[in-house]
């Protein structure tokens, strides 16, 4: 393992003050290797309310100004997805670490480039494909590795929910700010079940919906299938299309020469009977995002990266693949823009 | 009681579901009476090598036999429509053992898909894992994935107007897309053995149907209990027996001229597993025609 000099608590800045920046917020503020030293966001109003729920960290509306902040040593970057490129070019160039939002771009060049960028910088570049971390990814993936399936052929990963966007102006809903609903949530379960398999992606096979309203400019439901190299076969669900809204639903199975694994929709929840209907009390777990900040500190201390850039740069290409494959309705063979 | 004649007692490779499963039903359900004198008999049971399948059912039809024909019911679309129309020139029933469909958990999901209990269905995700047993000599495609295929046809009604498959002899997906915009994914083969499966039993057996107002999720191997021991745990199904309802369907077939299960289905089931073939074969989907 490579030892780098890191400080004692890394100086950690939060660029954008969306959702998802609360969870990040706290997984910085868990760690006892790391503390919160500013909010950026380019709303300046929203990025005042973050400081003052935040203990009046500093705040700005200018990534420069604060990346010149003395304190910050990394950067957590929870901003539009078609904005990566830009935050993570700066990043590099100032020569901080980064912990960026899924996916690492919205294209492959995008996302080659700030590979590039931060090799050549020497810094630790992490996209926050927060399902390795989460109890249920590490588990299954450990069995795979110690071969209690056999060799595995076939996974089935669906993740289901019925909650859809905000409004017409979310930016996750905009095929541009977002790349589609592959690029946003599709990557979580592409990467997951290419990691579990260990395996090269070859082609992609999908098919998408706009099953809330016909007027989405993103699929809301999408299966993805993807084929390996050593014939091994992944069926991938990823949706915000089910109903009721208040669905959710994780479901999956992976098949080996020796065995299977599977855990079903109530295998991490309770039953809970009211008098609004039957419903499930989710088993309280490990903390993937905070489980994803400390693997990150490793790294940035000379660990191997649980999540390689590589393999970030690949679930982009696997992204971009299906939304080709959506659109033509063919199978799509990956490796030509690589 | 409708007299039934067992002819042959092979199938695909090892199979042997005449003695394994028909022999049986008929001989526990109150409407068949098995006699040995096929002169004697009103329907007759086939269970013969899949390519001698159609030949032998084709013979029956003429002599003006109903037949139940182990599945699939032949090799080839063009064998199913030529059984189709004998069948129809004789008025005879030909139901094949597309058994899996009446399956208490199947049975009851697909009144309440049919009864617009989760509004338009949009999409079914199906599972049908078998444990252990012999291979299929032909792939499991062309052995098992008619059940499945049989079961979300009746899920849905709908046809299949594209077929794209990936996958080998053992494990195969396949990907259809149906009139309406629907869509439903067959995960179909055999694994290996389990613990707690016996030898060629459903490891798993299982349809989420999504529709624009809900979800249905069915575990077709229930209803059943676990019955768990010091040497391990195994289920036990407290539903009617699929080949016995199986036989339900012949008899009131033959009673009215009229079977839940037919030809039609076979051939449907037929065209997907050639097309599926066609897509291993190519790597692209196969679109199907109106007349499909």
């Amino acid at each position: 393992m490579e030892q780098r000099s890191v400080p004692s608590r890394i100086g950690t800045l939060l660029v954008g003050a969306g959702f998802i920046a609360e969870v990040h917020a706290a997984a910085v503020t868990a760690s006892d290797r790391a503390h919160l030293v500013g909010i950026v966001d380019t709303d300046p109003g929203r990025a005042a309310a973050f400081s003052r729920s935040h203990g009046a960290i500093p705040h700005t509306d200018d990534l420069a100004e604060a990346l010149a902040w003395p304190d910050v040593d990394a950067v957590v970057a929870c901003t539009p997805n078609h904005t990566h490129l830009g935050v993570g070019a700066a990043v590099a160039a100032a020569g901080k670490h980064l912990l960026v939002e899924k996916p690492l771009a919205t294209t492959v060049a995008d996302a080659q480039a700030l590979a590039a960028a931060f090799a050549a910088a020497g810094r630790v570049l992490m996209a926050a494909h927060s399902h390795r971390h989460h109890g249920y990814g590490r588990t299954v993936k450990d069995a795979i590795d110690a071969g209690v399936i056999g060799s595995p052929a076939h996974v089935r990963l669906s993740i289901l929910g019925g909650w859809i966007w905000t409004g017409w102006d979310a930016w996750a809903a905009d095929p541009v700010a977002s790349g589609g609903h592959a690029l946003h949530n599709g990557v979580h379960v592409l990467d997951l079940a290419t990691w579990w398999l260990s395996a090269d992606p070859v082609r992609v096979y999908a098919r998408g919906r706009h099953q809330t309203a016909a007027e989405l400019r993103i699929n809301d439901y999408l299966e993805m299938v993807v084929e390996y190299a050593g014939g091994e076969v992944a069926v991938l669900e990823m949706s915000r299309a089910h109903r009721p809204g208040s669905f959710g639903l994780r479901d999956l199975r992976v098949v080996g020469s020796a065995g299977m694994i599977s855990e079903d929709w109530a295998d991490e929840a309770a039953f809970l009977f009211t008098e609004g209907g039957t419903g499930l009390v989710a088993a309280a777990g490990v903390d993937g995002f905070g489980a994803q900040f400390e693997s990150w500190l490793d790294t940035i201390g000379g660990a191997p990266p649980a999540m390689p850039v590589s393999d970030a740069v690949r679930a982009v290409e696997l992204a971009v693949a299906v939304e080709e494959s959506v659109s033509t309705g063919r199978p799509v063979e990956l490796g030509v823009a690589a | 009681m409708i007299t039934v004649y067992l002819e042959g007692a092979a199938g695909i490779g090892t199979q042997d579901h005449q003695n394994a499963m028909y022999r049986p039903a008929f001989e526990a359900h109150p409407d068949f009476q098995i006699v040995d004198d096929l002169a004697k008999a009103e329907v007759v049971s086939v269970a013969v090598p899949l390519d001698e399948r159609a030949e032998a059912i084709g013979r029956l039809v003429r002599a003006g036999k109903h037949v139940l024909a182990d599945k699939p019911m032949a090799a080839t679309v063009e064998d199913c429509e030529n059984i189709a129309r004998l069948a129809r020139e004789h008025g005879v029933l030909v139901v094949p053992a597309h058994h899996q469909r009446l399956g208490a958990a199947l049975r009851s999901a697909t009144a309440a898909v049919r009864g617009g209990r989760v509004g338009l269905p949009w999409n079914v995700q199906c599972d049908f894992l078998v444990a252990g047993g012999d291979p299929a000599p032909t792939g499991e495609l062309v052995n098992l994935a008619l059940y499945p295929i049989d079961a979300v046809h009746a899920l849905l009604g709908l046809a299949v107007r594209r077929v794209h498959a990936v996958g080998g002899a053992d494990l195969v997906t396949l990907l259809l897309d149906h009139d309406h915009g629907a869509t439903s994914t067959i995960l179909c083969g055999r694994v290996a053995g389990l613990a707690d499966v016996r030898p060629a039993g459903l490891a798993v057996h299982r349809y989420r149907i999504s529709g624009s107002h809900g979800v249905l999720a069915v575990d077709a191997t229930k209803p059943g209990v676990l019955v768990r021991t010091a040497g391990g745990t195994t289920s036990a199904w407290t539903g009617p027996n699929t080949v016995a309802a199986l036989l339900d369907v012949l008899s009131a077939g033959v009673r009215t001229g009229r079977a839940e299960l037919g030809v039609a289905d076979a051939i449907h089931a037929q065209r997907v597993v050639e097309a599926a073939a066609r897509s291993l074969n190519s790597g692209q989907p196969i679109t199907l025609g109106e007349a499909d």
